[in-house]
């Protein structure tokens, strides 16, 4: 399958601790869109927005609990594939910011999680996995499969954009 | 390494990070501050699927399954070394889902648990 780009014009995330529900607008999570779907995450960048001086402390991690029913992406955020040939898939990723309860962080040791700070007056980080070396996303069971972007306890959080390329397979 | 991903943290227009929060995230402190960038390789633990920024000057051994013949971040390598350990890396934890899935059964907490249903009690 193509290669999609999932991502949040400006957000201001919050600072939450691990296993909270995680507020709306302040994340970007990304589900598989079936129980046998798997993806990959390819490339996550975040680019800071603000306009003095603000410690981001961004993690990209697996989800200790699912949200309930997600909101579907609205204008400017966005979830598209790169290419414009891309076929249309049975059941898409479902990528959102929003839901009717909000996801909750990983608080396991042994779960993965990456820490992406960055000081988002001016900064940027950015990551690319290696062929073969993705993060994966399988099905839709917690602590495996579901991966949100937030912001994790501490720093004076400030806003953002940011991107996720990642491949459904 | 074939395997390594790359992290750039650029702050080179930005004040950048205290040298707290750069050591918190794995980042050498001293290309974290302002007007540094920040480049970095990362692995990616076969085990925990989690992606560990490279320290280049440690001289410790790194974790490393036979198995697997790939890395493990030090959590899993100290997970491992348990006479207990079960060998499950990442990409069969994938597959188990994937193939419970298929027959219907989703591994996780059940939806019945975290969202209990209204009991009323009747005497």
């Amino acid at each position: 399958m193509g290669r999609r780009i999932f991502q949040a014009a400006s957000f201001t995330p919050t600072a939450t601790a691990d296993a909270s529900a995680l507020a709306n607008a302040t994340y970007m999570s990304i589900e598989a869109g079936s129980a046998t779907q798997a993806i990959r995450v390819k490339e996550i960048q975040c680019g800071g927005q603000a306009t003095a001086s603000a410690v981001n402390i961004m993690m990209f991690a697996r989800n200790l609990t699912n949200a309930t029913t997600p909101t579907a992406l609205a204008a400017p955020n966005g979830d598209g594939p790169e290419s414009g040939a891309t076929a249309a898939l049975a059941a898409p990723p479902v990528t959102y910011t929003a839901a009717a309860t909000g996801p909750q962080r990983t608080n396991t040791a042994t779960t993965a999680r990456l820490n992406l700070s960055f000081n988002a007056f001016g900064g940027i980080v950015k990551w690319f996995a290696n062929l073969g070396e993705e993060w994966e996303i399988v099905g839709t069971s917690v602590s495996v499969a579901p991966s949100s972007l937030s912001a994790f306890t501490g720093g004076n959080v400030g806003l953002m954009g940011a991107h996720i390329i990642y491949e459904p397979l | 390494m074939k395997r390594e991903g790359y992290l750039v943290v650029d702050h080179s227009a930005s004040p950048g990070l205290p040298e707290d929060i750069a050591r918190q995230a794995g980042y050498d402190p001293k290309h974290c501050g302002e007007g540094k960038v920040f480049e970095a390789a990362t692995l990616t633990c076969s085990h925990c699927g989690n992606a560990v920024v490279k320290n280049p000057l440690r001289t410790r051994e790194r974790g490393f399954c036979r198995k697997c013949d790939h890395y493990i971040c030090d959590l899993c390598a100290i997970d491992a070394q348990s006479p207990t350990y079960v060998h499950v890396p990442f990409r069969k934890l994938a597959d188990v889902t994937m193939n419970l899935a298929e027959k219907g059964v989703v591994l996780g907490s059940p939806r019945e648990l975290l969202e209990p249903p209204i009991k009323i009690f009747i005497p």
